[in-house]
Parts: structure tokens; sequence; C-alpha cells
């Protein structure tokens, strides 16, 4: 009993470890840039039919509107009524969730105030989504909860227009500033979304009989509204339909065991990018492919070049002190982390 | 009279210090039940109801059902058929995707998850007359004049049995079809 007590007491330790040790802030600065110019597109893509699905004379009347979910959510028609002078309130809804979203995904994009950029993006996408939920795909989910972690995640290390210009007067006064490590835990929690996502989708896919018997993706394939490229006559057999959607299942359910191994982790990741590849190819589904595939960017351990975040095998158990996961966690942002002997990282 | 003491305090203190670890925890498990099959994850009736509020207020509800637990077995598409008043008639397919380019098609996704997946169901009858209304006042628009319009569900099965030859194609493989819902346009509507 006491040996079982104390493998979840080392468990639980670990996983604070893992929640609370400042990261590398690179792959979070990726991931904000890249999913800026998917937003941008997304409010791109949207643009021209949004009076269509969102506007009160459009296809669905707010007397027919039914919110996701029941209840206050906040969204921009909280406050779009006080547009009134100028324009309707579904006039000025719109109006708001195109400046949104174009504003917050340049600024994501840019890394111009990142944080206000993703809650800028994020209200857009959650007001579009409260109002016509009919039109909603994966990708929406997706964008609408990663902006929203983006929003206490400090991602402007890199790929950051004032931090770079910051960088070229800092170098010409001869000095340079390193980037600091970054607490984790917004980067921990959307990676355990991207496994949980494939997990979820795994488990509830093997118990349809059509993912059973093989015949699921054969009869996904078969359907004219999902087409985009054309398909090799091959893929479009009973056979080539068993393998691809048995792989399916392999890869979805054991995506989130499999990518955490250092040493599977590209190989893994390689696999999903093949596997959302020929998705993208093959179905007609809008932006999920690109989106899901932005997260694998969390997943990336930069080679060097953050000399401040040591590797968690060299963390002695002890130093998970308060004292210093405080500061690991709260200012870690605002001042460095002490320095230790590793130039690589902890992904 | 306090009764705090250090031990007392502790937990609290625990709170305060993990609350990282307790946020990402309590997510992945709220993510994790709202995910999940009941029948995976009896929690879940519980866990839910409790979570629903913070998913719902910040926009982090989810389901991840992409073409499961089985996907769809038929292949549709839905059709605006109108008759203006000097008598022409006219037929467009708003889904027919596979005849869209590229670019458009992908843009017009979301008109294939509201006309295929909502629109053209019996249950979601609610939706058909604002939709014909508001193909009446964009057609007008157009300089049509419709004095009726339907809308037409088209559909075949999607059989992997019957090989590359049989992909969906409407001059090709058997359709059926069915006027889901009709309407004379008063000539005084929107006027």
């Amino acid at each position: 009993m006491r040996s079982i007590g104390r493998m979840l007491l080392q468990t639980a330790a670990a996983f604070d470890r893992w929640v609370r040790d400042p990261v590398d802030p690179r792959p979070l600065g990726w991931f904000r840039c890249w999913l800026g110019a998917l937003t941008l597109v997304n409010i791109i893509l949207l643009w021209p039919d949004m009076p269509m699905w969102l506007a009160d004379d459009g296809v669905l009347p707010p007397e027919l509107h039914q919110p996701p979910l029941p209840g206050p959510s906040l969204t921009v028609y909280a406050f779009s009524g006080a547009f009134r002078g100028a324009y309707s309130a579904d006039t000025a809804a719109i109006l708001l969730i195109r400046g949104l979203g174009v504003v917050g995904g340049l600024g994501m994009c840019l890394g111009v105030l990142p944080r206000c950029a993703a809650a800028c993006v994020w209200l857009a996408i959650t007001s579009y989504s409260w109002r016509n939920p009919l039109i909603l795909h994966s990708g929406d989910a997706l964008l609408r909860i990663a902006t929203f972690f983006l929003i206490f995640a400090r991602t402007d290390a890199v790929l950051s227009l004032p931090r770079w210009l910051r960088r070229r007067r800092s170098l010409a006064a001869g000095a340079s500033e390193p980037p600091a490590p970054v607490p984790a835990w917004p980067q921990r929690i959307l990676q355990l979304q991207l496994c949980i996502l494939y997990l979820a989708t795994g488990i509830w896919k093997s118990s349809g009989p059509a993912w059973q018997d093989g015949s699921a993706v054969g009869i996904v394939l078969q359907m004219g509204e999902f087409q985009r490229f054309p398909i090799p006559d091959i893929l479009l057999t009973p056979v080539a339909s068993r393998v691809l959607t048995w792989a399916t299942l392999a890869f979805e359910l054991g995506f989130p065991l499999l990518v955490w191994p250092r040493a599977l982790r590209l190989p893994v990741l390689a696999v999903g990018l093949a596997f959302h590849a020929g998705l993208e190819w093959m179905l007609n589904v809008q932006l999920f492919q690109w989106t899901i595939t932005a997260f694998y960017l969390l997943f990336l351990q930069p080679a060097s070049g953050c000399p401040a975040v040591a590797p968690p095998e060299h963390q002695r158990p002890g130093d998970v002190g308060a004292d210093r996961s405080v500061a690991a966690a709260g200012s870690a942002a605002a001042k460095p982390a002490p320095v230790r002997a590793s130039s690589s990282t902890a992904a | 009279m306090r009764t705090d003491t250090p031990a007392a305090r502790r937990p609290a203190m625990l709170l305060v210090r993990h609350w990282q670890t307790i946020l990402v925890a309590g997510y992945a498990l709220a993510v994790f039940s709202w995910t999940m099959p009941v029948g995976v994850f009896p929690p879940k009736q519980i866990l839910d109801p409790v979570t629903m509020p913070v998913m719902r207020a910040f926009g982090l509800w989810q389901s991840w059902e992409m073409f499961a637990p089985d996907p769809r077995r038929e292949d549709i598409r839905v059709e605006v058929r109108f008759v203006n008043r000097a008598g022409d008639g006219h037929v467009f397919m708003l889904t027919a995707m596979e005849s869209m380019g590229y670019g458009e098609r992908v843009q017009r996704e979301r008109w294939r998850k509201f006309f295929n997946d909502h629109l053209r169901l019996d249950d979601e009858r609610r939706l058909w007359q604002p939709f014909a209304e508001f193909m009446v006042r964009a057609l007008r628009q157009e300089g049509q004049d419709p004095a009726s319009i339907e809308l037409v569900r088209w559909w075949r099965a999607a059989d992997p049995q019957l090989g590359p030859d049989t992909r969906p194609d409407v001059r090709r493989t058997p359709w059926n079809s069915h006027v889901f819902h009709r309407w004379t346009v008063p000539p005084e509507f929107g006027r």
C-alpha cells in the first residue's frame, strides 16, 4: 500500500514539475504567429457570407436562434446594441466580429500586444459561434479554445515585430536580450487538449460499426460533398478503405500516448502531418487540418538558444520548491529564471 | 475567535502555490469528461453539469465526433427551384461542392454544413420558411421576381463496395429527390 502511495505522490510531483517549470518561449511564439495567420484566413473566408449567417434577416432570424449551450456567454452581442444610433445591432455585431477578427489576427501574426490580440480573436469566434452554431466545424472549436488560452500565455519572445524592433535598437547600442523562459501551463493545457481531442475522436469512432468493419473511409470518400482534389482509383476500393480506416483509428488512439516519449515524438508528429496532409488533399473540410497541425508546434523542442531552461532529467525532486515554482509561474515571465547548465529545453 | 493554525492554513497555501497544476489537471479532466461517451466515462453525468457554466462562459465547449460513431451513409445535395412572376423557371444547387472551383468549395464549406447537415432535415423544419424568405430577398436583389420557391433535397447511398466508377455524380448514378418545402410568395412580401 505504502509503495503505491509513494508512486502516486511521485507521479503527482512529476506532473507538478511538468506544469510549473518554465519552458522555452519559442514553441508558444511560433504557435501564436501561425494561429494568427489561420484566424485571418478563417475570417476572410467567412467575411462575404456573414450577413447570410449572422444578420437578423439572414437564414437564422433571432426568433429561431438557439445558443450552443443554454445560459449567458460573453459575446459581442452583449454590447452591439450600443451602436444603435449608427447601425442596427446585428450589423454592428457583424462589423465588430470582422474588426476584432482582422485586428486580432494581425496582432497575433505580428506579435503586437499578442494577449489582447488573442482576446479579440477569441471574442470574434465565440460571437459568431454563439449566433449561428449551425455553420460551425471542428476547426472553429480548436481556434476558439486555442485563442482563449493564448490570452494567458507569454508568446512575444519570437516572431514579434515589437521585439524585433527592440532588438534592433539594443543591438545598435551593443546589447542583446536573450529570450527568457515563460510559464508552461498554457502550453501544457493546449498539448493535453490535442491529446484528448485525438483520444475522444478515436474512442467515438471505435464504437461505430463502419469503423470496425473498415468501410468508414470508403463511405466518406464516396461522398461528392467532401471531394477536394482527385483521388487515385486504388484508394476507392474496399481493401484500401479497410487499411485507411484502421490506420486512422490506430493513429488517433495512439497519438495521445506515443507523442510523449522524446524518441518517438518527431516520428509521431511526422506521421500526423502526413495523415492530415492526406485528409486535406482528399476532404474539403475548411481549415481543420491546418489548425490541428498548428498544435504540433507546441510539441517541438528547439535545439538551442534558451539557456535558462533545463531539461526535466536535470531537476531533482527537491527542485520543485514552492518559492521557485511561484517565481516560475507568476513572475518568470517578468524576470529571467535561474540559469542552469544546459542548452536544451523542457518541452 | 480565529482558529487558523499553520496546519489549517496548509491546504489553502497548497492551492495557491499549485494553482497552475490544479488548473491544468482540472481542465484536462473537464474536457475528457465533456468529450467522452457516457458509456466510456460514467462520471460524465455528474461532472458535465458542474463544468458547463465555465465551458459555456469562456467558449470552451467542444465535441470531437467527426465522422463518428459512423459517417453518414448518404451523399446529399440541396437545391433551390423558383419560378418568376413572368413564368420562367430556374434551378440551382446550393451544395454541389464537386462542381465548384477549388477556392469556391473551400469558401463554401459552411454552406455544406448548414444546408446538408441542418436545413434539409425534417427535424430542422423551423429553418425552412426563413430560408425561403431569405432566398426571395436575395433573388430580388439579383433582379429576379420569384412567385414560388421550392427547396429540394437529393440523396444517394454512399457505398464503398461499388468501387471507383461510382463516385457520386448526379448525371451518372441514381439519385433520389424530394421537395421538402414549397412556398408561394405573396406579391406584397417584403415590399
